[in-house]
């Protein structure tokens, strides 16, 4: 689970679009990095996958149909179907909507509330700033998979709680790249200009923090998406997920498992839906990274 | 570049890592209600070939040492402490094994002397005398003689808190006659009260053995506990003072696998010799081609009822609990549960009863006739909380039964619920549920539908009229009654008995004697032989 903090490099210096860097460099890509358009291409047949599936799927992803059960691969069942006889495909195709919908709600939970607590943060006192940081490192180092789990146990075991706890436990996440960026920002020419030409802090925040850290925060929420759809899988996974029959990739898994021995291929396809889908969202935010970082252009022309 | 290929490769790691998890990870806490022990002997062998008696210390690492013997098993117990907590897991390590009854059911269900050497019954029923074996002593050093069966027959009654200890209060006192001679008065003539002396509330405990029970079990048989490692194994060794026959393994240690294919894998593996009850059928086909193994496929009386509550108000139409009945294909919940192993019944009553009769016709498969008495009833558009134990066949059950509600139109919305603890707290002691699903293991469990309180709550005065009845007549009204009783709740839809759980297991060459059928509470460690 690394990936928290992709743009604090070893100078800590978190670069600010449009500063620095010769501005020649900065705009001068054409080509796409290969790692974006891959990334991109992924996500986007998630997306449109997961959409599809409201409006069609080749059968009911829900009815269980004890007769075909544990068929083989064929034209009328793409991936084949499971031990209740329910298609495959048409589950994966559903599963994509619950790794959309926890992805987006657990990185909406952390993103909203993570970033303006990291610009308050970055903008507050340096002491009251570092104390609330500390809290927060210590919440950091506290497991995600570890809190949902724990509220499965006290609210139950639901898609719901999944995505909050994934979504609470990322927070601090989004906390410290928002008050590294804010950091930078703050010490910018340009803000101790409105500083001094009498802007509040409100709107020092609003007017100049956000649109320059606007591009780590949307990496980040790429990369946490990919931690947030692993995280669901895994609890799913474990039960403390997405409950049955809804249709989740790591519920699938769980499921396939028992039939390992007799039908291998039934763990792969959820499997390989979660490694896309995970690699979708790392190569889209490596990518982004590439686009909306500056600091990485003087190293793109070593390599 | 690098870059790209490093997250290529990150990816893929994670998602190997995710699909690995599938063995042993932790899954679901497995047990409950399961498949507690087995009769029947196979015919055995050739008398013990102890050759490979060599290396008894040392040997046991993980499992499959030369002189012991190691069982892995999926229900594990809460405790060692049957009188307080629930679950059929610790009769089915201890009762026989550690703590002796006075009786036992034997392999062919009949009731045996164990420590009571011969007991006489008066001709209205109601007086047992019971003459002890002699030189028993509990493994602290106790006499066992007839204060030991009048303090643990009215430990039942004071002390034991789960529900079986009821069926202790029909007795009315218990006479020390002279040490080996104990004798029970019942309040009333009782035809299952012997029976239910056979069970864990039979089990004989030491006066001064009951401190911290759930740590350390006192009995008088042929086994000791020497470990308990909760969550992973209990591990037996014999009691060197054992007044009996002595067992023929000398160390046995009773492993737990919550995850049904890790048990599997345990056996592939060679770490354990006996799977007391497969819980993944579908896995058994690795063990079929393989010369070192064997599967062993008997019955149970197991039965996996989904269960109505009869407190909610949606369940006082019989016409809404037979709709229900009549939605669900149950071949097709054995299938997709128990890899079509399992048996159809119609009731609450294993085919190895007497009283046992074919009632799989009484509410048959049809959808159509399901929906037309919900909307009879008034009660389409049905929502009911659905609250399943998160065990293998349960969760796999409940989602046929739920797609097959589905398609009549009852919206069943599943909540997983921990097992043992949250579902034993929730749904079996506080009654909060409307439908859950679950495998009751207890011999002659059909009594509980005369027993308002349990987590059922059906109330028919009929049934409990004619169960009491039972209890005080003799031996033809008892099973009538039964008969009848069976008959009745079937009509009336009082649950839905999905199917009849399979006692399947697989043992290796090095054990024989495996009991087929799982008959009794207990796992009984002395039937088996070396071969």
């Amino acid at each position: 689970m690394s990936g928290p903090q992709p743009l604090s490099g070893p100078s800590g210096q978190v670069p600010v679009p449009g500063e620095d860097a010769p501005p020649g460099i900065t705009r001068s890509r054409r080509s796409l990095p290969a790692s974006l358009l891959v990334g991109a291409t992924l996500v986007a047949s998630i997306v449109v996958v997961a959409l599809l599936s409201f409006v069609w799927t080749p059968h009911d992803p829900l009815l269980v149909q004890g007769a075909q059960r544990l068929q083989g691969p064929s034209g009328e069942f793409w991936f084949g179907t499971d031990r209740f006889g329910r298609d495959v495909f048409s589950r994966l195709m559903y599963g994509a909507r619950t790794t959309l919908l926890v992805g987006v709600v657990a990185v909406g939970i952390a993103g909203l509330i993570g970033t303006p607590l990291g610009v308050l943060m970055g903008s507050s006192p340096r002491v009251l700033g570092e104390v609330v940081m500390r809290f927060n490192d210590l919440l950091l180092a506290f497991p995600a998979l570890l809190l949902a789990v724990m509220f499965g146990a006290v609210y139950g075991s639901s898609t719901l709680t999944a995505m909050v706890a994934i979504g609470i436990a990322t927070i601090p996440v989004f906390a410290r790249v928002a008050r590294s960026g804010t950091l930078q920002v703050l010490s910018s020419d340009y803000v101790l200009a409105a500083r001094s030409a009498g802007r509040t802090k409100l709107a020092i925040a609003v007017r100049h923090v956000l649109p320059n850290i606007s591009g780590l925060v949307i990496v980040q929420a790429s990369v946490s998406f990919a931690i947030a759809v692993l995280a669901e899988a895994a609890l799913s996974f474990l039960g403390f997920g997405t409950q049955p029959p809804t249709p989740s990739w790591g519920r699938m898994l769980q499921e396939a498992q028992e039939l390992v021995a007799v039908r291998p291929a039934q763990a792969v396809a959820p499997g390989l839906a979660i490694a896309l889908a995970v690699l979708g969202f790392n190569l889209l935010g490596d990518g982004l990274r590439d686009r909306l970082d500056p600091r990485l252009d003087d190293r793109r022309g070593t390599e | 570049m690098a870059r790209f290929t490093r997250t290529i490769l990150g990816g893929l790691v994670f998602a190997l890592v995710l699909a690995a998890c599938d063995a042993g990870d932790t899954v679901d806490p497995d047990d409950t209600a399961d498949p507690a022990d087995d009769v029947d002997e196979e015919p055995d062998d050739d008398p013990a070939d102890d050759t490979d008696d060599v290396d008894e210390d040392e040997a046991d690492d993980n499992g499959a040492d030369v002189a012991g013997l190691s069982i892995g098993f999926a229900a594990e117990p809460a405790s060692l402490d049957f009188s307080t907590d629930d679950g059929a897991a610790i009769p089915e390590a201890l009762l026989v094994n550690v703590y002796e009854p006075l009786v036992k059911i034997d392999q062919d269900g009949e009731i045996v002397p164990v420590l009571a050497e011969s007991y006489e019954v008066s001709d209205d029923n109601t007086v047992y005398d019971f003459f002890l074996e002699e030189g028993v002593t509990f493994s602290n050093g106790d006499p066992f003689d007839a204060e030991a069966v009048a303090f643990s027959i009215e430990r039942v009654q004071e002390d034991w808190t789960i529900g079986l200890a009821s069926q202790m209060d029909i007795v009315e006192d218990v006479e020390v006659v002279d040490d080996l001679h104990a004798r029970v008065t019942l309040a009333e003539p009782s035809n299952n009260w012997l029976f239910s002396m056979t069970t864990r509330i039979g089990a004989m405990f030491s006066p001064d053995g009951v401190d911290g029970l759930d740590e350390e079990a006192i009995g008088t048989g042929p086994y000791l506990v020497d470990d308990f490692a909760r969550g992973d194994r209990i591990d037996l060794v014999s009691n060197e003072d054992y007044w009996g026959e002595a067992p023929e393994f000398d160390d046995v240690s009773l492993r737990y696998f919550a995850d049904p294919n890790a048990l599997n894998n345990a056996m592939l593996a060679d770490d354990i010799d006996l799977i007391g009850t497969v819980q993944a059928p579908e896995g058994l086909s690795q063990f079929e081609d393989d010369d070192r193994f064997e599967i062993i496929e008997g019955t149970s009386e197991g039965q996996v009822v989904l269960s109505f509550n009869h407190d909610r108000e949606v369940f006082e139409d019989q016409r809404v609990r037979q709709a229900i009945r009549q939605a669900i294909d149950r071949e097709s919940v054995i299938e997709t549960s128990w890899g079509g192993y399992g048996e159809l019944i119609g009731s609450m009553v294993p085919p190895t009863d007497p009283w046992y009769e074919d009632l799989t016709d009484v509410h048959p498969y049809d959808p159509q006739a399901a929906e037309a008495l919900l909307e009879e009833a008034g009660a389409a558009d049905l929502e009911l909380d659905f609250r399943v134990p998160n065990l293998p066949y349960a969760v796999n059950a409940a989602q046929t039964v739920q797609s097959q509600l589905a398609a009549v139109g009852i919206d069943a919305e599943i909540d997983l619920l921990e097992f043992p603890a949250v579902w034993l707290d929730e749904v079996f002691t506080e009654g909060d549920y409307d439908m859950s699903v679950i495998n009751h293991v207890e011999p002659r469990d059909i009594a509980q539908y005369g027993n308002p309180d349990f987590y059922w709550a059906y109330d028919n005065p009929e049934v409990q009229d004619l169960l009491a009845e039972a209890d005080r007549g003799d031996e033809e009204t008892f099973e009538e009654n039964y008969r009848e009783v069976a008959r009745i709740i079937s009509e009336d839809a009082a649950s839905d008995w999905l199917f009849l759980a399979p006692n399947l297991m697989v043992a290796n060459e090095r054990v024989g004697g495996v009991p087929e059928n799982n008959v009794g509470e207990m796992f009984d460690l002395t039937v088996l032989e070396r071969t």
